[in-house]
């Protein structure tokens, strides 16, 4: 064995069977490296600094992009005058919509077409022109240069105001997004009269906005034909799709790098219309330019989660069983967006046995900034709703939350066509393991033996669960592993690391493989040049769309391996096993080679793997469950919330690295403590439209003190052979579905407020808490009994 | 975009007060909030003298007795963490303390000035948005008829903003003043005199003249059997204002630990925050206070007393409830 072989090999670490070619593989079982706790492999490079993002690409010649945006939610643009600004100092290009090269057609997500600089501007901070200078400063003066004749249209910011009659039309023929989206299975007449009990209640939850870290942009740079982007994105080959598509280019010709990049939660899924006009100015200037948006261009066009308006109906029997669920919603995905309600309903159609659904969603435009997936699209919200309506049937039935929830339990999809069975339902074990780690019981008694105390800080626990409609994963992903006559490994990759660790839990599948050291695995990633398709990283499907291919290409090079060394120990394949640092006879021990003194390997140089991912399994669906609990202090005389602590309880199928997983599930909450308790877009509703809370003091995040130090993550594992080679299904959005619900239900077990409407602050709860005192009633709105 | 501007580091108080005097020039302390409103247009500035220098305005000194009864003086340029963080403040002036410790952020403490604190514009986002409000010269208050909630329930009137600050209530409750210079004299007055309603002025937030300096803020000698607080109630745990808050100083009769003399309240400072365009002295809630035994019943009463005359806005009615319940909270934690 060489001495470099030692530094990259795990010692006497037992390594899985390896397949014959052709063979799928085994399931893991028991794993050695893949399921531990594990540093992320580019810890050092993050933590220190020299993790090159997007945004700290410098070229040189590099010019800097900035973009006019028009600052009313409707306009019209009469007569643009760029000459002023052509004139200042640095500046070397300034197009508008008349630029010859700058008239190209843009796509919303709702497939409307547009221009990159429409004259008919449908909300605020739209692109309306944009100039390259020499520095940041001179593209900002120029862009205040330039001279706009806006015709101001009348606009509609909220959607409770849009489809009123006069309200002013976003696009022809109304504010309407296409017809209701309407779902129904059995009868919800026949359910509702079959209830002992039947409630209704309406809620909403407020627009949130995308702000990740790093904010959104790219440097763009031409070399002859080729068009080179670096751009801080979650699918670095689809934005090579996409801007090679608007750009008339041959895919080939552009390449698209994001290996690092500051966060992403769904608003990073494609270009952005920041991207092709990069590519516009560094062609019009023929130098590199970089355009990064400022935080306040982000907050307003780079999209949201929709404020979403539902009423449910729901029916239950004294016993627990529902009959019947009905709900209603609407939101807007903004100016140009078909998803203001996409999976709102998702929750209510599949998280419990119900044989009566039926659900109705109203899409609507607004004169606002279009919509993006975020974290989870429709589910949090749907969550919100459902969860607590959960809640609200189990107190009028006299029964515990968490029981009427195992009451309910599907083992099949019910909202899929032919209602396929899941691989795993962990929802159960979700919800009694995560139970029991909370000491849920004990907690709901200690709040309710503390009801009548005359204290006003009063204590609460509760909780909500969910699902998450992808998590699955699947094809296409195409990996190579490459190992080198030194014994040294790389792993090349498609997928971005958005921080999760995506890096370091596909370095652990090979390790798992290949019995080296994670962290001596050289990665590259998410760079279209040098690696192979695979689809953003969104819909937490990640790790179940790519580390079943970075097994598959591990196993092709131990395959190869195990050939070359048969060669050399004249011996049959099929005896021979792989242990990482040398391959050796079954039958005769004495019959052994290191890799690195493998004839092949040695003649050849490096031993190339190519995985893919394979397709999944027919009729059944796989996904991931989750139950989180809390517990709250409420302040009845002023309405503020302590979030004292919360469990976790997710069936994401294996858990991969123990780190990160804890990480999502710490990430996902915190996450919602903002949707639940801090988050809410303010737009100046019947004045002027525009944006009120846009910059990080007014849209307020959580802080370090709004999530509480005691967050366990629970892991609830349960063998998923089926899901696909690895076990493992999507993480990243489950952990944040069920928590702002979780936070409602436990102020309520704490001070007998339902708050309907995120976010809960003392601004909401003060009000509710000085309401409920009034009228001096704790009852349950209970509406109407079957 | 940042308009240009020139920049004069100042080595003296009268070389600042020189050039602060001319046309359009801005004040430069910890300059936490200023280059930010220049890069927003909030408002412009030819001239840019910095007051960072001058270590004469950064101690805390002991006044002797003979100086009106003596007490202490807070130098302008004192940072927040350190009027937090300082042994006499936070025993004798538990108010000010407490108020400095939950201003905005650990690295906004550390880099921010008791005067910059005290002077700061305000934070409605009509007037840090691109709106021609009425305060930046334009015609019209928009938070008046549009998202009010974090604005005022008392003296508003054409402009309905809030004063930021955490630390003017705790240091009006506190019988502070403020040590002002300009090219032509040295002035001091009382820190509740300091601030200007919109009524007589919607342009300015304070009687600062431009050519005027804040040097110093002076406490007087806390009397014996006195107890102060500040608390605010805000959407998040840090960087947030308050959407109400409240500084409390009271004065109990007798002496000592012993409560002879009924440990009746004999003089009652409440100062509220995030409810008017100035620090707010609830006079109301001062009066039933004073004289009587600080029991729940007199808390309710006072915290009932300390929103009457709230004038309240279509979004921001919560903050009488939520300033009743804060109020009474706070007395009881001082009557405890």
């Amino acid at each position: 064995m060489s001495d470099e072989q030692g530094l990259y090999y795990q010692q006497g670490v037992p390594l899985p069977e390896t397949p014959a070619p052709g063979d799928p593989p085994q399931p893991w079982g028991k794993t050695n490296v893949v399921g531990q706790k594990q540093r992320r492999v580019d810890a050092y490079e993050r933590v220190s600094g020299t993790a090159v993002y997007p945004s700290d690409i410098v070229l040189p010649r590099m010019l800097y992009g900035a973009v006019l945006r028009c600052p009313y939610p409707h306009a019209r643009i009469a007569k643009i005058d760029t000459s002023a600004a052509e004139k200042l100092p640095g500046v070397h290009a300034v197009i508008t919509g008349q630029t010859a090269a700058a008239d190209l057609d843009w796509r919303y997500r709702d497939g409307r077409q547009t221009k990159i600089f429409d004259p008919h501007c449908r909300f605020e901070g739209e692109a309306v022109a944009a100039v390259a200078a020499e520095s940041p400063y001179q593209a900002r003066s120029a862009i205040q240069a330039i001279a706009v004749t806006y015709e101001q249209l009348p606009f509609v910011s909220d959607e409770r105001d849009a489809v009123v009659d006069g309200a002013p039309a976003v696009h022809d023929p109304g504010n309407l997004a296409g017809e209701p989206e309407k779902y129904e299975r059995g009868d919800v007449a026949d359910g509702f009269a079959a209830a002992d009990v039947v409630l209704e209640n309406s809620y909403r939850t407020e627009a949130e906005l995308h702000t990740p870290l790093e904010r959104h942009g790219c440097v763009a740079s031409w070399d002859g034909r080729d068009l080179t982007i670096w751009e801080s994105t979650q699918g670095a080959h689809v934005v090579q799709l996409q801007v090679a598509g608007y750009l008339g280019l041959p895919t080939s010709r552009v390449r698209v790098i994001g290996n690092y990049v500051g966060g992403g939660f769904g608003s990073k899924l494609g270009p952005g219309k920041y991207t092709l006009i990069a590519a516009l100015l560094a062609a019009h200037t023929a130098r590199p330019v970089k355009l990064f948006l400022s935080r306040e261009e982000t907050l307003l066009c780079c999209g949201n989660r929709p404020a979403n308006n539902m009423t449910i109906k729901a029916g239950v029997k004294r016993d627990g069983t529902l009959t019947a669920l009905e709900l209603t919603g609407s939101g807007s995905g903004g100016a140009y967006s078909g998803r203001g309600v996409g999976l709102l309903d998702w929750l209510v159609k599949d998280l419990y046995n119900c044989p009566n659904v039926r659900t109705e969603l109203v899409n609507i435009y607004l004169h606002a900034g279009p919509a993006r997936p975020m974290r989870g699209p429709g589910h949090p919200q749907g969550a919100w709703a459902l969860e607590q309506m959960i809640d609200e049937l189990a107190e009028a039935i006299g029964i515990d939350p968490v029981q009427l929830r195992l009451k309910n339990i599907p083992t099949v999809s019910q909202a899929r066509d032919g209602n396929p069975p899941y691989t795993v339902t962990g929802l159960k074990e979700c919800l009694t393991d995560g139970a029991n780690e909370f000491g849920w019981t004990e907690a709901r008694t200690r709040s309710a033996a503390a009801r009548t105390d005359t204290g006003h800080l009063k204590r609460g626990a509760g909780m909500a669960a969910g699902t998450w409609v992808a998590g699955a994963g699947g094809p296409p992903s195409t990996i190579v592993v490459k190992l080198m006559r030194d014994g040294s490994v790389s792993l090349n990759m498609g997928a971005a690391d958005l921080g999760t660790g995506t890096k370091t839990v596909m370095a652990m599948v090979v390790a798992e493989e290949l019995g080296v050291d994670p962290d001596q695995i050289q990665i590259e990633n998410a760079d279209t040049g040098t690696t192979h398709f695979t689809y953003p990283s969104g819909g937490s499907k990640t790790v179940p769309s790519d580390a079943p291919a970075v097994r598959d290409a591990a196993i092709k090079v131990k395959q190869q391996l195990l050939a070359m060394a048969a060669e050399d120990l004249a011996v049959d394949e099929a005896d021979l096993r792989y242990l990482g640092q040398e391959i050796v006879s079954q039958r005769d021990a004495d019959k052994r080679v290191a890799i690195t003194d493998i004839g092949g390997l040695r003649r050849r140089f490096s031993v190339v793997g190519v995985g893919y991912r394979g397709p999944n399994i027919e009729g059944k669906a796989i996904c991931p469950f989750a139950a989180q609990f809390c517990e709250v202090e409420v302040n009845t005389r002023t309405g503020e919330v302590k979030v004292l602590r919360f469990v976790g309880a997710h069936d994401s199928g294996r858990v991969m690295c123990r780190t990160t997983y804890d990480n999502q599930v710490y990430g996902g909450i915190t996450m919602g403590i903002g949707l639940g308790m801090t988050e809410a877009r303010i737009l100046d509703r019947g004045q002027t439209g525009k944006l009120c809370n846009r910059s990080w003091g007014d849209y307020k995040i959580p802080t370090a003190l709004d999530v509480p130090a005691d967050i366990t993550s629970l892991p609830i594992e349960i063998d998923d052979p089926q899901c696909n080679t690895t076990g493992a299904k999507g993480l990243g959005e489950p952990v944040t579905i069920p928590t702002a619900a979780a936070i409602a239900n436990a102020v309520y077990d704490a001070c007998g407020v339902r708050v309907t409407g995120t976010p809960i602050t003392p601004v909401q709860l003060s009000r509710l808490l000085a309401e409920a005192a009034a009228s001096g009633d704790r009852s349950p709105e209970q509406r109407q009994e079957g | 975009m940042t308009a240009n501007f020139s920049y004069l580091k100042a080595e003296s108080l009268d070389e600042a007060v020189r050039h602060l005097g001319e046309n359009g020039a801005r004040l430069h302390a910890g300059g936490t909030d200023l280059l930010g409103c220049l890069r927003d247009d909030v408002f412009r500035s030819a001239k840019v003298v910095s007051i960072s220098g001058l270590d004469r305005l950064r101690g805390i000194r002991e006044i002797g007795r003979s100086q009106r009864g003596g007490g202490l003086g807070i130098g302008a340029l004192v940072t927040i963490a350190e009027v937090a963080e300082d042994r006499r403040i936070r025993e004798g002036y538990t108010a000010l303390a407490q108020a400095a410790s939950v201003v905005a952020s650990p690295q906004l403490r550390n880099q921010g000035t008791l005067g910059g604190n005290l002077c700061q514009k305000p934070r409605c986002w009509y007037y840090r948005g691109d709106f021609a409000c009425l305060r930046k010269g334009g015609d019209d208050c928009f938070a008046v008829a549009g998202q009010n909630q974090y604005h005022c329930i008392f003296g508003g009137d054409a402009c309905v903003y809030v004063h930021p600050s955490d630390c003017a209530p705790a240091l009006v409750a506190l019988g502070a003043t403020v040590g002002i210079k300009s090219r032509r004299d040295d002035r001091s007055l009382p820190l509740s005199e300091f601030y200007i309603l919109p009524e007589d002025d919607p342009t300015r937030e304070t009687t600062l003249r431009p050519d005027e300096i804040v040097t110093e803020i002076m406490l007087p000698k806390p009397s014996a059997n006195t107890r102060s607080s500040y608390r605010k109630v805000r959407v998040r745990g840090a960087w947030d204002f308050a959407l109400v808050g409240v500084a409390l100083n009271l004065t109990f009769a007798g002496s000592g630990s012993d409560s002879g003399g009924g440990g009746k309240i004999e003089r009652a400072r409440v100062v509220l925050s995030g409810v008017a365009p100035v620090p707010w002295q609830a006079r109301e809630a001062e009066q039933i206070l004073e004289g009587k035994r600080l029991d729940t019943a007199t808390a309710s009463a006072a915290a009932r007393a300390a929103t009457a005359g709230a004038d309240v806005l279509a979004h921001n009615g919560y903050k009488v409830p939520l300033l009743q319940g804060l109020v009474e909270e706070e007395l009881l934690k001082l009557a405890g």
